[in-house]
């Protein structure tokens, strides 16, 4: 079980904070950083890392500071989002490499195993500066696990990966997340993050603007009404009887079926809806939020 | 020091196009050796002139400077050097292991050929030859220091070690004779003047033992200090 | 209010004026581009339009390629000397290697970068043909070593000028120096560029020039130097055409009848007349060489 911990961490640079007091915490489980261009998430990924000292505040790996540290990297599995690699190398020669540097007792059948992961084991033998971009970052991800870590940091891993690609690396995410290992990466693309991580940290301008599951902080902003997409047997009744509701601000009658639902309390509604239903005789068949999206929620921090 | 690190150093120093440089300066020395030979027969003036000009002045210090920022200036540059940083081991045997590979290719491609050109220069006097490889040995060292020293703190390092070797080294130690005591070149000639038997006169007074403690001094501090700057590596984005 | 997400197809897109017009008047053609181009490689090599950092070797270099003349004049002066105690034409020679790294760390910075960061593609999108490209960055480059140099000469001109030395003579000399700084502006500009254009990683390319300016000047003089002790002086005089700063010198030497900075100079027509022919071909050949390295630079 490995815990990253930021505390109260800055970091500036002359008269420039890249990152501003934050505090987070990083377990077990797949995290996604987000934030817009130029948000910290590269300046915060540097500090967890060790290759970056906070100006002020600690970051610790289970107790112990990263900074000036080699022996964390056992644990530790980085990607950075640089593209430069050793072009002269093969794939398999440079996760070779690696998993020689870690000392691992079989670097070969390590580098195997790693490469067979990320799906490059047909690609390893031609020299990485014929690799396309997409093929980098898997060779990049293969020398990140080749060492079997148990903290995997991912600085905008998505960069340059075509559709297949990303789906893949999001399944192997999960993958990784649900083996108990501590898994962050960054985005500014917002499907992404809601596609893997269901924890998410939001970094705005070097504030930690938000965290939690996304749902969660959905939630917080309750003076934001929450839209629903209903159906059921009867429309009609069952809209007349939610707007006896005072969590309901208004539904409104689609013309293809179905309703749409305006909700101020969310909580309260979601505990209303089904009684309410059952109250009318009236079936639900279909209860679908519209815009419980990452999307909503993080045009909603930033525009504050 | 680290075996991996050495050999992956190695293909990227000989590997590439900077290999040929490393071939053609020997080869210009050596040349001109055999030129100087055929003209001139045996004589310990021209041996000093190819030898401490051309070799120790010129050939000596392009080899170190090119041997030692291919090795780590370019992985520094474009930040693939954070795949041997984000390792289990000391930064220190980093830097020693690439200076290993650096310093291996001044000895193959700087001092073995200064020793060539010594013994084909003056065959008789087979001692001239080692001193000066003796002088090129040491100087080879603190130059490949300096320069590792240099790559780890700014990227034009290539362009700040020419100024030194050229501006320092070259034009104000030919000027003013005070600068012996802080030019590399200044300690490898009273190394050689020492192992040469007196054959060779070289500047104003210049102990060797404060040549040779001086060489010493500068190659393990500058390797300590470069070892020091790349414990705090700072992995930037895409600037 | 809400709305639900199947609304009726949203109102046609309409483009707002706000002003915005195309340009449709008359453009300046390709010698435009070509001059501004060329200005601003110069003002470049300089550090002028660059980042601070960068201005600070060059500079430093134009003083330090200043300074010795400012002290000849002084020393002129003082002394009532009656000529200049350093001649026009060995100014360069004297000193070549503040030269030589002006010429290795600007030549990459001019050349190098826009084929490694492929910018080039955005020149050549402009009404430039790909040999004008290649011309004015040469020219460029040669006009600013041609500075370096020239400025110099120039300083020791008008301090003799003003200590009262015979103009007529004092500009007999001046002249051809100053041609001979063209000469070698251009030499030095055409091998650097070359060199420059085909390793496009700055730090390789600076290391290279140095390298082959160095080299084949230390080269050069001690095969003279020792030649010259053995009598043999074709061979002296030869060996002066492996090394640009020597190859210039034997050429205002032997049109000019000036003073020799190194110890064989050309002596006879056949010999002048092929450090001549040499200097035409090592400029007209690296200029030509560059271009068919362009050729696949667009492509590549």
């Amino acid at each position: 079980m490995s815990v990253i911990q930021l505390d109260h961490v800055s970091r500036w640079y002359h008269n420039v904070v890249a990152v501003n007091d934050v505090s987070m915490t990083i377990g077990p489980g797949v995290t996604g950083l987000l934030g817009p261009n130029g948000a910290g998430k590269s300046t915060l990924i540097s500090l967890m890392s060790g290759f970056l000292a906070p100006s002020a505040g600690t970051v610790t790996l289970d107790g112990q500071p990263l900074w000036r540290n080699p022996s964390v990297y056992r644990t530790i599995g980085l990607v950075p989002e640089r593209e430069a690699l050793f072009d002269y190398l093969t794939g398999r020669q440079f996760v070779h490499a690696n998993a020689a540097l870690h000392g691992l007792p079989d670097p070969s059948a390590a580098a195997q195993d790693a490469l067979a992961v990320v799906e490059m084991s047909d690609a390893q033998d031609r020299a990485i500066s014929t690799y396309s971009k997409g093929m980098r970052q898997r060779v990049k991800m293969a020398s990140a696990l080749v060492h079997d870590p148990s903290v995997l940091l991912l600085d905008e891993p998505f960069n340059g990966m075509d559709p297949r690609q990303r789906m893949h690396l999001m399944e192997l995410l999960r993958r990784m997340g649900a083996e108990g290992r501590t898994v962050l990466f960054s985005s500014h693309i917002l499907e992404e993050v809601e596609q893997v991580a269901r924890q998410i940290e939001v970094v705005v301008s070097g504030r930690h603007a938000a965290s939690g599951d996304f749902g969660a902080i959905r939630r917080l902003m309750t003076d934001r009404p929450n839209r629903y997409v209903l159906r059921s047997s009867d429309d009609r009744r069952l809209a007349s009887a939610l707007l006896g509701d005072p969590s309901v601000r208004g539904a409104f009658l689609r013309p293809q079926g179905g309703l749409d639902v305006e909700a101020g309390d969310f909580g309260r509604f979601a505990q209303m809806l089904p009684r309410l239903a059952r109250e009318h005789e009236v079936r639900l068949l279909e209860v679908s939020p519209t815009d419980e999206s990452l999307e909503s929620v993080f045009a909603y921090l930033v525009a504050t | 020091m680290n075996p991996t690190i050495i050999s992956l150093s190695a293909r990227a120093v000989l590997g590439r196009r900077r290999g040929v440089m490393l071939i053609i300066l020997p080869l210009v020395l050596i040349a001109l050796a055999v030129v100087v030979r055929l003209l001139a027969g045996e004589g310990t003036g021209p041996a000093e002139t190819v030898l401490g000009g051309l070799g120790l002045g010129v050939v000596l210090p392009l080899v170190a400077l090119i041997a030692t920022s291919s090795v780590l200036s370019p992985e520094i540059d474009d930040g693939s050097i954070v795949y041997l940083l984000a390792k289990p081991f000391s930064r220190h045997t980093v830097v020693i292991s690439k200076l290993v590979v650096a310093f291996g290719c001044v000895v193959a491609f700087a001092v073995v050929p200064i020793l060539v050109s010594g013994l084909v220069l003056v065959s008789s006097h087979a001692q001239l030859a080692f001193a000066y490889s003796l002088g090129a040995l040491a100087a080879g060292a603190a130059y490949t220091a300096l320069f590792a020293w240099l790559s780890t703190l700014s990227r034009h390092s290539v362009v700040l070690g020419l100024v030194y070797v050229l501006l320092w080294e070259g034009l104000v130690g030919g000027l003013l004779a005070g600068v012996r005591w802080v030019s590399i070149t200044a300690w490898a000639s009273a190394i050689v003047e020492a192992t040469s038997g007196g054959e060779y006169t070289a500047l104003p007074h210049l102990g060797v033992s404060y040549a040779l403690v001086a060489t010493l001094v500068l190659t393990v501090g500058l390797t300590f200090l470069a070892g020091r700057r790349l414990r705090s590596f700072n992995l930037t984005g895409d600037e | 209010m809400s709305s639900p997400s199947d609304h009726p197809a949203p109102p046609l897109g309409v483009i707002h004026d706000i002003g915005y017009r195309p340009y449709a008047g008359p453009r300046l053609g390709e010698l435009s581009v070509a001059r501004s181009l060329f200005v601003t490689g110069l003002r470049n090599c300089y550090g002028l339009g660059r980042s601070t950092k960068s201005k600070v070797l060059p500079v430093l270099l134009f003083v330090v390629m200043l300074l010795p003349a400012l002290i000849l004049v002084a020393v002129m002066v003082q002394a009532r000397l009656d000529q200049q105690p350093l001649p026009y034409a060995r100014y360069a020679m004297v000193t070549q290697l503040v030269i030589s790294v002006f010429v290795a760390s600007q030549a990459p910075a001019l050349i190098s970068r826009d084929l490694r960061f492929r910018t080039i593609t955005l020149y050549l999108a402009r009404p430039l043909r790909r040999s004008t490209y290649v011309l004015v960055r040469f020219a460029s480059l040669a006009a600013a070593v041609f500075v370096l140099v020239a400025a110099p000469i120039l300083l020791l001109y008008a301090g003799g000028v003003m200590a009262d030395l015979p103009i007529g003579r004092e500009t007999g000399d001046f002249v051809p120096a100053v041609v001979a700084a063209a000469l070698l502006a251009m030499v030095l500009a055409g091998l650097s560029a070359l060199v420059s254009a085909v390793t496009p990683k700055r730090g390789i390319a600076v290391a290279a020039v140095i390298v082959v300016l160095l080299v084949s000047f230390t080269a050069v003089s001690a095969i003279q130097g020792i030649a010259v002790e053995e009598r043999a002086d074709t061979l002296a005089q030869v060996a002066g055409l492996f090394s640009p700063f020597t190859l210039v010198d034997g050429v205002q030497v032997w049109l000019f009848d000036g003073p020799a900075s190194t110890p064989a100079p050309p002596e006879g027509a056949g010999m002048g007349i092929l450090f001549c022919i040499v200097t035409l071909v090592v400029i007209a050949g690296s200029v030509g060489a560059m271009l068919l390295r362009y050729r696949k630079a667009a492509a590549a």
